[in-house]
């Protein structure tokens, strides 16, 4: 397992994502509170911080599912913001810029945990280290119109890390497999092959009523 | 329960990289006799059109920025 790529301009250009590209627009005065943090400003850096601190917040949370350990990372996240952002030249959205730098303070951090499942490398445990799993019984339940926001927000925090990093990075926050693999330092076929296991975990999870889904998914 | 069979395994072995190339499966041969193997697919590619509705964002708490300011205090004036 290599460690997190770091994070440079070129690697954050915008690209479509699962055939949408689900990053913030420009805000307005950004462009300006930018460089008057550049120059730093400390009250154009707060600005930059009431602009961005949901965005950053939800997706620390999202990727470690604990309120206090996001928090830890977004203020992370924002004070290596504030030791890097005179390397942002402007040619790529500050938005996408953050969102990777973000990804990468948290990547490290749970690196530097030990955490076995960060690892990428399909060594979980030896039931999920055998390729894909197969699905061989019958159906009692479809989940189409079954899975409202709060259950599958409990099934993805149900995730092992591993499984819910590259989850939430391709199918929430829209990267792609390449990006991911350049990111987690793993093949693309290793990340393809997490986010098939994460949907077959939460699938499991949702339908066995491990996790509250609508509809009578129990 | 039905136990799996050779045209299954074979089938889910492909899906990750046919779902993990964002290609719609649903036009596999395979699905075309196979209901278990049509659900599975169903159900997994709803699983991932409904992780768009985990966008909506949370706030964090005041205290991030009261040490985000404290954390900047410690630190060299910011590079340039």
């Amino acid at each position: 397992m290599q460690g997190v790529a770091p994070l440079t301009e070129t690697d954050t250009k915008p690209r479509p994502a699962n055939g949408q590209m689900r990053r913030n627009p420009p805000i307005a005065g950004e462009l300006e509170a930018i460089q008057k943090a550049q120059a730093g400003d400390g009250e154009a850096f707060e600005k930059l911080y009431a602009m961005h601190k949901r965005r950053v917040y939800s997706l620390c949370l999202r990727m470690v599912s604990n309120v206090a350990e996001a928090e830890d990372l977004a203020q992370e996240a924002f004070l290596q913001l504030y030791r890097k952002i005179g390397t942002f030249r402007g040619d790529s959205a500050f938005s996408t810029w953050m969102h990777r730098l973000t990804v990468n303070v948290v990547l490290m951090h749970l690196r530097k945990k030990g955490l076995p499942q960060v690892s990428l490398e399909e060594t979980l445990d030896p039931s999920q280290g055998e390729g894909p799993r197969k699905d061989i019984g019958t159906r009692d339940l479809n989940l189409s119109g079954s899975i409202d926001r709060v259950g599958l927000e409990r099934a993805v925090a149900e995730l092992p890390p591993g499984y819910r990093l590259v989850f939430v990075l391709h199918d929430v926050e829209g990267f792609e497999h390449n990006e991911i693999a350049g990111m987690m330092g793993c093949s693309i076929g290793n990340s393809k092959s997490q986010l098939h296991k994460a949907r077959m975990r939460l699938r499991d999870l949702l339908k066995s009523g491990q996790v509250t889904a609508k509809d009578g998914a129990k | 329960m039905i136990n799996i069979s050779a045209d299954c395994a074979a089938f889910q072995e492909q899906l990750p990289e046919l779902i993990g190339e964002n290609q719609d499966p649903s036009a596999h041969p395979h699905l075309a006799t196979c209901e278990n193997c049509s659900e599975l697919v169903r159900d997994l590619l709803y699983i991932a059109q409904q992780a768009k509705l985990l966008l909506p964002l949370h706030d964090p708490s005041p205290a991030v920025w009261e040490k985000i300011e404290a954390g900047i205090d410690k630190e060299p004036k910011a590079k340039k």
